[in-house]
């Protein structure tokens, strides 16, 4: 019934293709570069434009990593508290502010996880990607990418990625834990990162 | 170490992740600052890792997280030096010798290694993107068209309130090869307490609308639904936006609120 009410909607749009008027741009169509540009005039409204875009990543990583809520939150809000104070810090000409944003996010989170300081200073990172997470579609369609990749990597191998990026260990730790030889962690965490660049490519 | 003996590719894996013990980590760092093969090698692993940054499960945040990070910006001073700037290949450079330079390497991501090896995932990405720009305008379409068909109904819209705030749309994009579905709905009605909106595939085989996930919008009027769990292969013939009580329902409640086609 439903499809068949929707039909007549369809006809009338495909008689009508064409009749469409473009979308005007606003604040939350900006690019990350012009947004950033704001903030570093002292717009609150562009800091809350990109939080609205990266705000459930960022926290969804430290999350991961923190598995407190609280803990979490207050590692999202320093980081972009963070990027408010000091938005020169993330060079943009190159690339990701969302990729930037995510790894900013685990290495803190994992600082804090591990009780260690913060062991890189954030106003020394470039990052020269080219991949646009701006845009909520990308962004998704490339974690569902991801995440269909790590669940088919064989269990130890995914196990000991997960426990080198999330909880931050060596992987003189990781072999420990898993009972393994150091150079099997070494080999399981490469074959695990090549899986993903493949998968990735195809 | 030298330039003639590179680090091996285990151990720059293991330095993106930043997995090594203190002295190795020094010395792949030490190594990478003056060896550009190795470089190069390492900017591509780290792509690698950075990507599991975003296999991470998606969570919805805490109530008030926006309101707390505004109001603590609003009270911040920022620094006197904001100025968003291009890196020079000298600034780059002088990080590589310095301590911060896995970070630094950490974000030379996507562009050095995987610019090249995730192409052909960007030109996905941008058919997407086109897609998506024709399901926004058929979706605003649809929108206008429910507009006329459901007028008689529609006694609570009054004509200033309609010129007052924008009309509700939402765009879809969708892979049935993997059911993979993320939707985006913008200038939506504030919903009555007890309700909540809905999100509907309609498969091309006739069978019934599926359900593809509850959504409530924000104080902007945004919200969006992403990855729900539906059926995979499933062939779809539009998407449609309905409203239903609060825990959801299994199949649609008339009117559409939103409904669009799955262009081809
Ligand atoms: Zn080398």
């Amino acid at each position: 019934m439903f499809a068949k009410l929707l039909n007549p909607i369809l006809k009338l749009l495909r008689s009508e293709s064409g009749g469409t008027t473009p979308s005007t741009g606003t604040i939350a169509d900006a690019s990350d570069v012009a947004l950033l540009e704001s903030v570093a005039a002292g717009q609150q409204q562009a800091m809350a434009t990109l939080f609205d875009r990266y705000g459930g990543m960022v926290y969804s990583v430290a999350l991961r990593v923190l598995n407190d809520t609280g803990r979490a939150e207050d590692l999202m809000q320093e980081v972009f508290l963070q990027l408010w104070r000091e938005p020169g810090k993330f060079s943009s000409g190159k690339g990701s502010l969302g990729a930037w944003l995510a790894v900013v996010a685990r290495n803190r989170a994992v600082d804090v996880l591990r009780g260690r300081k913060p062991s890189d200073p954030v106003d020394e990172v470039i990052l020269t990607s080219k991949m646009d997470l701006s845009v909520e579609i990308e962004r998704g369609l490339l974690m569902e990418k991801v995440r269909a990749v790590m669940k088919e990597l064989p269990a130890e191998q995914q196990r000991s990625l997960e426990l080198a990026f999330f909880e931050g260990l060596t992987h003189a730790e990781i072999a420990q834990q898993t009972g393994d030889p150091l150079g099997t962690v070494k080999t399981r965490i490469r074959s695990a990162l090549g899986s993903l660049r493949k998968a990735v490519e195809a | 170490m030298t330039e003639q003996q590179h680090t091996a590719q285990e151990e720059l894996a293991l330095f993106a992740l930043q997995a090594l013990p203190k002295a190795e980590q020094d010395a792949v760092r030490a190594h990478v600052a003056e060896c550009s093969v190795c470089r190069e090698e390492l900017a591509r692993l780290q792509g690698d890792v950075a990507l599991l940054a975003l296999s991470v499960e998606q969570h919805p945040l805490p109530a008030g997280a926006r309101e707390r990070l505004l109001e603590r910006i609003a009270n911040q001073p920022q620094s006197a030096s904001n100025v968003v700037h291009i890196e020079s290949g000298k600034t780059a450079k002088k990080i590589y010798s310095s301590v911060s330079w896995s970070l630094a390497a950490a974000l030379l991501i996507f562009s050095v290694g995987s610019l090249l090896k995730v192409g052909q995932l960007n030109m996905k990405i941008q058919q997407q993107a086109e897609q998506l720009k024709q399901q926004e305008q058929d979706t605003a379409q649809a929108t206008r068209a429910l507009d006329v068909l459901t007028a008689k109904n529609a006694q609570h819209i009054t004509l200033t309130s309609a010129q007052a705030h924008p009309e509700p749309e939402g765009r879809a994009v969708y892979l049935a090869s993997t059911g993979g579905l993320i939707f985006q709905a913008s200038h939506l009605d504030p919903l009555p307490a007890d309700k909540t909106y809905e999100l509907w595939v309609i498969p091309a085989d006739g069978k019934a609308p599926i359900p593809a996930g509850l959504f409530k919008p924000d104080a902007t009027g945004s919200a969006s639904v992403v990855l729900p769990q539906i059926p995979v292969g499933v062939r779809a013939k539009a998407f449609g936006v309905t409203m239903e009580a609060a825990q959801g329902s299994k199949t649609p409640t008339l009117p559409i609120l939103l409904a669009g086609a799955a262009g081809e």
